[in-house]
């Protein structure tokens, strides 16, 4: 009943190939777009969009990552590096230079980039598991380099301080700038990726997913490929890298190793493989999680044990809860919360009927 | 002998004593793949947890050495045991990357599940053997490096003469090769999976209790799961001969990396050596050295 | 069906967020960062443990100044995401100081403190340079910093070493983060003062294999003395891989974080580490008024005294963390005494902190709008005979060479 297909008839190409040629589709993303535009923003408080921006963060990772996941198959643990890379490039240029936010941000997004290629390079010989060991070995040298070259580092304590982007003369400082200023930079992400994987280059990666060789014989230039899928899914990736750094005013290493490129696989495995709605479920998800547990065993478990014994068991049980989300994703859906949703969206597709 | 030489040799041992034991810990990622094709990126924190294990009956409950370890083994035989059977099972024939989420997300919960029951500082786990070195002309060798490389070499040589001429172990190798041939010939794939796991827990339960003494047991000791990863891809997945070949490499190349090039970078290239050797090996042998080479079939 | 239960099950725990009772009237709200289940978990299990028990015992006694004291604490695994946004949480919840746990979370918050105008402390870890109160009005390091644990460090180690450090050898070794980097600037530069080699050996955290380090310091480097700043696991296995190679434990010194029951416990015992030395910044084992009367107020409670108090080292860090933050508070409101207390009238009474010992397990810190550090004092305890012995009392070092540096890196 709302969901109707038939009868959207279309009178040029450009409007067959929209984004959004149904009726009902477009009435979701603007509805959409007025929750995160204006009623979130508005109705809550400072401590909630701060949460919010830590969501976007995420989401502009998961979905450079899906990229180079889901859609090209190429396993990554290395995506945390390229977030270091991006985020002290952009400090460095804002120290150093004095350069607004948008060079700042091209230009962690091309270094991230030129050093994701880089890393990417074995991708023409190895495969699988040892190239998700190879990328973790990327991940491990980048992280000695920054730490050890003081010139990128910025001296001993590995910690630049960065100064608030300016919007004209406004500095973004309070989190509900900072909440538009992230949630415009989703906003692109998300259609650059919707149109990416719609074009001729996200053919030819997933074609390299689904059967590489095939793909070579049928002319798409492997190699190429993989690199250029490297190279994009590390911009998107030191693109995160600079925004976090805004987000928090200081860029520091520390807070990109290895365990945040778990947390990035993560989000995607749950979200949904292959697919830019399961990214942004995906981070969603993950990064709001610990909070939830938080919240809840701080509503709840004074109930049923000792506060000392809350906030021991609190962390731990967020480390479970983590793992054990994961297998059972695995275990139960593994095309993840994005195969949820497409069920739940298939039901009210037919909806009131049966089939 | 030269002060200079002498530092050279002492580093040699030790990289050769530290390589076997990583070959320990490498020995039950190996077995598991070997078997069953699964990446078991929780190898670290099996080692914990055994290691927890025996650590706890020999402080909380009093036990002896041998009971404690005897308790740990069986302990991590049945884990593995009843892994295999809840989680794994379920995940044959998916990609690569579901089986190492899974393990990661394994791994994740026996983080937390470790301090949790066992709590969180750390513990000591003493073993019948001195701290006082071996003595050997310039060499100086600690008793636990000895036994944790005798129990390594013991048991890949066990392992490996199992796999080569037992019945289970060949029966476990076709059941690697191809699941449903061996199927078909009678062979019950279900259950050489579990005794694979079975196998990766006893491992671990010797490499946590030879590392736990060495490191002390604590949330930390999952940390030398990461060790596993240059071993492994080095001697090939899959091969055992390899885990130790693997071991020995990453141990030399780290102490050499510590010793030589540390003081002229300013430090910490012990860790990550191993992985740049990896690398440059994997774009010449991209299966490792002993490696099984994967055919592609469209 | 499933995914009814998880909807179902996230909006009640909302939901019993918003049901809890906020902050009481005229409770004054701290907040805590703690790493229970992070790296540094093996200290973080004990120390926060002390500082709820101090604030409890406050509280049983009335509070301060007629107001209660609610410490929020929330874990963030020494990751800095969750750290900055228990941060904001803490801001919501009103706090007037925060009691900041790590060293990258320090430098993460420094901006966002100063901005809020709510003060942090960063006891015996963060940045040396925010000593300097006037460029760092708002980070308050309130115990030795590595700056002035490097300069005791070689204090002591001159006076092991008899009197002088002409032409000697000393080894530091350190966890390869910035927080062990920190001193080695300081450490460079009294080598050239006192004429000794110094040479750094890096541990790659998780700083779980040193053997080649150690190796290198007793073999080849043969080092007169080590100085050591390893935390987390780390510090056990130094003692362990030490002792293996043969090198005295007498000959070595460990700064505050790798110098606890804990650490000693976890390198198998007091026997094995005898004759290892440690810096504290606070004082340790059980004798001080304040752990009496922390016990007396579980004992009226009916419950045994908690295990935690035994690794006195951390505890009494815990203790002393607390009571320092409280009596910034008492400053506070004695200067405004109604109780409406912002950020800047506690940074204001941090201060004027002086004289405040608890009994000796405080050191003798004076807290000015200058010197937010109070003055990097320790205190040297030894592993012998099967616990700690203390020996010397609180003191510091070459106070010339950290104004020097401190006046350097605020100039940047």
């Amino acid at each position: 009943m709302f969901h109707r297909e038939c009868g959207v008839l279309k009178t040029s190409y450009e409007a067959d190939m929209a984004l959004y040629p149904l009726p009902i589709a477009r009435w979701t993303v603007g509805a959409l777009a007025v929750l995160f535009f204006v009623v979130l923003p508005l109705t809550l408080h400072e401590y909630y969009l701060s949460i919010g921006n830590l969501v976007w963060i995420a989401v502009i990772g998961a979905l450079g990552l899906n990229i180079l996941v889901g859609y090209t198959g190429q396993v990554s643990i290395g995506h945390g590096a390229f977030m270091s890379v991006g985020a002290y490039t952009a400090a460095n240029l804002a120290t150093r230079l004095d350069s607004p936010w948008p060079v700042n941000i091209l230009a962690g997004g091309l270094m991230a980039a030129a050093v994701g290629a880089i890393v990417g390079i074995p991708s023409l010989r190895i495969k699988g598991l040892y190239l998700a060991i190879a990328t973790l070995a990327g991940q491990l040298i980048i992280e000695w380099i920054i730490n050890h070259v003081t010139f990128i580092s910025g001296g001993v304590q590995a910690s630049i301080e960065v100064p608030r982007p300016r919007l004209g003369t406004i500095p973004l400082a309070s989190q509900r700038q900072l909440y538009f200023f992230l949630l415009a930079f989703v906003v692109l992400a998300i259609i650059a990726t919707l149109n990416l994987v719609r074009s001729r280059v996200g053919r030819a990666f997933i074609a390299i997913r689904d059967q590489d060789i095939a793909a070579e014989i049928i002319g798409i230039d492997i190699f190429r490929y993989k690199l250029l899928a490297f190279a994009i899914s590390s911009f998107y990736a030191g693109v995160t890298g600079v925004l976090y750094t805004y987000f928090l005013g200081i860029a520091n290493y520390e807070q990109f190793q290895i365990n945040v490129s778990i947390d990035y696989l993560a989000m995607i495995i749950v979200g949904g493989l292959g697919s830019i709605l399961g990214s942004v479920l995906g981070a969603m998800f993950i990064t709001l999680l610990p909070i939830v547990i938080r919240l809840s065993m701080e509503a709840f478990g004074g109930m049923f044990l000792e506060p000392q014994t809350v906030m021991n068991l609190i962390p731990n049980l967020r480390l479970m809860m983590f793992g054990a989300l994961i297998i059972f994703f695995l275990v139960v859906e593994p095309e993840g919360l994005n195969r949820l949703w497409r069920n739940i969206r298939n039901y009210f597709r037919i909806w009131p009927f049966a089939y | 002998m030269s002060d200079a030489l002498g530092f050279f040799f002492l580093l040699m041992s030790n990289g050769v004593m530290i390589g076997l034991m990583y070959s320990l810990i490498a020995l039950g990622f190996v077995l598991v793949y070997k078997a069953t094709d699964a990446v078991n990126f929780a190898q670290g924190e099996f080692v914990m947890i055994a290691a927890l294990a025996v650590a706890l009956s020999m402080l909380a409950a009093g036990a002896p050495l041998w009971v404690a370890v005897l308790i740990g083994i069986a302990g991590m035989i049945a884990f593995g045991f009843a892994l295999e059977r809840v989680v794994l099972r379920k995940l044959i024939g998916r990609p690569v990357i579901a089986v190492v989420m899974a393990t990661i997300g394994l791994a994740a919960i026996l983080r937390g599940v470790g301090p949790t029951f066992f709590g969180a500082g750390t513990k000591n786990l003493p073993l019948p053997i001195s701290d006082e070195p071996f003595i050997l002309g310039p060499l100086f060798i600690p008793p636990i490096q000895v036994l944790g490389a005798a129990v390594s070499v013991l048991f890949i040589g066990a392992f490996g003469w199992f796999f080569l001429k037992s019945r289970k172990g060949i029966a476990m190798r076709a059941v690697a090769d191809n699941q449903q041939v061996a199927m078909a010939m009678g062979i019950n794939v279900q259950r050489y999976f579990g005794l694979a796991w079975a196998m990766t827990g006893i491992v671990s339960a010797l490499g946590g209790i030879i590392w736990g003494n060495m490191l002390g047991v604590d949330v930390n000791l999952s940390l030398v799961g990461f060790k596993v990863f240059p071993v492994v891809i080095l001697g090939g997945l899959d091969s055992i001969p390899g885990a130790i070949v693997g071991g020995l490499i990453v141990g030399l190349v780290e102490n050499v990396a510590a010793g030589y090039v540390d003081p002229y970078v300013g430090g910490g290239t012990k860790d990550f050596a191993p992985y740049v050797l990896m690398i440059l090996a994997l774009m010449i042998r991209p299966y490792g050295i002993f490696g099984k080479r994967i055919i592609e079939r469209i | 069906m499933r995914l009814r239960l998880i909807v179902l099950l996230v909006l009640i725990g909302l939901a019993g967020v918003h049901a809890a009772p906020a902050a009481a009237n005229h409770e004054i709200v701290i907040g805590m960062q703690c790493d229970r289940t992070g790296a540094t978990q093996i200290v973080g299990t004990i120390l926060c443990p002390g500082k709820h028990d101090y604030i409890a015992l406050v509280n049983s006694k009335g509070g301060v100044e007629g107001h209660k004291i609610k410490a929020l604490e929330v874990d963030h695994e020494y990751k800095v995401p969750p750290g900055v946004e228990s941060y904001e949480r803490h801001k919501k919840e009103g706090a007037v100081s925060i009691d900041v746990y790590g060293t990258p979370h320090i430098y993460a918050l420094a901006a966002k403190l100063t901005e809020d105008r709510i003060p942090g402390t960063s006891p015996g870890f963060g940045s040396a340079a925010a000593a300097d109160g006037i460029r760092y009005p708002y980070i308050f390091p309130i115990a030795a910093t590595y700056w002035s644990q490097g300069t005791a460090a070689v204090d002591f180690a001159k006076k092991q070493l008899g009197g002088s450090l002409k032409g000697k050898k000393i080894a530091y070794i350190f966890y390869d983060n910035p927080a062990g980097r920190e001193p080695i600037e300081v450490l460079e530069d009294l080598a050239t003062l006192e004429g000794f080699t110094l040479r750094t050996f890096a541990v790659p955290p998780p700083g779980v294999e040193m053997g080649a380090q150690v190796l290198d310091i007793a073999q080849r480097f043969r080092a007169d003395y080590v100085i050591a700043h390893l935390f987390g696991g780390a510090p056990a296995v130094s003692i362990k891989e030490l002792k293996r190679v043969g090198y005295p434990l007498r000959k070595v010194i460990a700064f505050v974080w790798g110098s606890a029951e804990a650490n000693i416990e976890a390198a198998g015992g007091f026997a094995v580490a005898e004759g290892y030395y440690t810096m504290q910044f606070a004082g340790v084992g059980q004798d001080y008024p304040v752990l009496k009367e922390i016990r007396e107020m579980y004992k009226k409670q009916g419950k045994p005294a908690p295990k935690e108090m035994a690794s006195t080292v951390f505890y009494n860090r815990g203790v002393l963390i607390a009571a320092i933050h409280v009596e910034a508070i008492r400053n506070a409101l004695k200067a405004k005494p109604d109780g409406k207390i912002t950020g800047v009238d506690v940074k204001a009474g941090f201060e004027k902190i002086s004289n405040f010992t608890l009994g000796g397990l405080v050191p003798p810190l004076k807290i000015t709008p200058n010197d937010h550090e109070g003055g990097g004092l320790v205190q040297i305890w030894q592993v012998k005979g099967g616990k700690f012995e203390k020996t010397t009392d609180w003191f510091s070092a070459y106070p010339d060479v950290l104004a020097k540096h401190i006046k350097a890196a605020g100039s940047k």
